[in-house]
């Protein structure tokens, strides 16, 4: 379904909770891991809780292992430079807590479509309509930028093989131009296409 | 200059069109600086850019499309990165940075001209994505992982470079597209007439 998206299919319980049950849960348990001072219970019950997740959506440990060195220049220099500058408790809690919440994160976005995240966005954001934002049109752009980055991945391909052909030095600035002009061209033509349908 | 009151289908295909692009700017290669968190991209150019070509508000509009569609999930940030995991990491107040910093350029680069001049260009370019991506993104990379902003804000002095590079290339390149595709600015409204002028 959505081959660009980080989405792990499944049908666990994680998978079949709503994504503004998650969503919010993980705001909530975020803020639990980062407002009460550190302590050993707080960080072991949170990274017991982490693993039992991890379980309970089928990902295994094999996923949360994957997750943990995703980010693991990001552990590295937390953990050096607070090992350089902070107590070692204070340093390492830092990290652990820093480890969950992230971990926690993607455990979101493996089990929630990212359909079903947008059409969460979109109620979350409906109050908008009180500053004259119209939550439909937000929807709209995020539908056409969708669509529109494989569009525009296409010409940076093009650019590059036609300056490959030339035998050219690969320049930043030969190959952004045309792809600005090309970009924008395409959204006016884009947007005559939507106006000439009756869009607006 | 409200977004409502003059916001056309066509300003909708041009928000969406520069998602996609800072997007696919992210794409070519990431170069992870060794021993810092946050990865070197062309995407802060994409920002850059963004308010620089569309103005204040379409600017941020873009890039706050691309960090819903980050946040539902899917991998738009340099070097393939996404989730709503990226929020809670050391990045979260350069990406918070990358909105503001593209209405700032968009202010400096729109406010009261009728065209883009190298020096506005090249000012706002500096003040919005480099200034105002730092004063967001060091504080906030500061409190996540529990270093001194000090030795953040001294250890981030290390993108500086290339961050002045971004802004000469910028001048450059919205300089570049104003020759050669006038009508993807936000200035040339006026000529608008022009457009459906009877064909000979």
């Amino acid at each position: 379904m959505q081959p660009l998206g980080l989405y792990r299919p499944g049908s666990s319980v994680l998978h079949r909770a709503g994504a503004g049950v998650k969503l919010i849960s993980l705001f909530v348990l975020a803020l639990a891991a980062s407002v009460p001072p550190p302590s050993i219970w707080l960080l072991g019950g949170l990274s017991v809780l982490v693993v039992t997740l991890y379980l309970l959506a089928g990902l295994g440990f094999r996923e949360l292992a994957r997750q943990i060195l995703m980010i693991r220049w990001l552990i590295l220099l937390v953990t050096v430079t607070g090992l350089l500058f902070l107590p070692l408790d204070v340093a390492l809690a830092n990290v652990t807590r820093m480890t969950l919440v992230i971990v926690l994160a993607g455990l979101v976005t493996l089990t929630t479509r990212t359909s079903a995240l947008l059409d969460a966005f979109e109620v979350a954001l409906s109050p908008l309509r009180f500053a004259g934002i119209n939550p439909q049109r937000i929807s709209l752009v995020l539908a056409l930028s969708i669509r529109t980055v494989p569009v525009i991945a296409g010409f940076a391909q093009q650019l590059r093989d036609a300056q490959r052909s030339r035998g050219g030095r690969v320049s930043i600035r030969a190959f952004v131009v045309p792809l600005l002009v090309l970009s924008l061209r395409h959204s006016d033509d884009l947007a005559d296409a939507l106006i000439a349908r009756g869009a607006d | 200059m409200t977004p409502e009151n003059n916001t056309s289908l066509r300003d909708l295909t041009r928000i969406a069109t520069f998602t996609a692009i800072i997007a696919v700017l992210g794409l070519p290669g990431a170069i992870p600086l060794f021993g810092n968190a946050v990865p070197i991209t062309l995407q802060t150019l994409g920002v850059m850019l963004a308010g620089a070509i569309l103005g204040w508000w379409r600017g941020a509009a873009s890039v706050l499309a691309l960090l819903l569609l980050v946040a539902a999930g899917l991998p738009l940030l340099s070097g393939g990165r996404g989730g709503i995991g990226v929020f809670f990491g050391a990045s979260v107040g350069y990406l918070i940075g990358f909105a503001f910093g593209a209405a700032v350029t968009g202010l400096i680069v729109h406010a009261g001209a009728t065209k883009p001049t190298w020096l506005r260009v090249a000012v706002g370019s500096f003040v919005g994505g480099v200034l105002t991506v730092y004063l967001f993104g060091i504080p906030l990379q500061a409190l996540v992982t529990g270093i001194p902003l000090s030795v953040t804000a001294i250890a981030s002095t290390a993108f500086l470079p290339g961050d002045l590079v971004k802004v000469a290339l910028s001048t450059g390149l919205v300089m570049a597209v104003w020759r050669a595709y006038p009508r993807a600015f936000s200035f040339s409204r006026k000529p608008r007439a022009a457009e459906f002028a009877p064909l000979p």
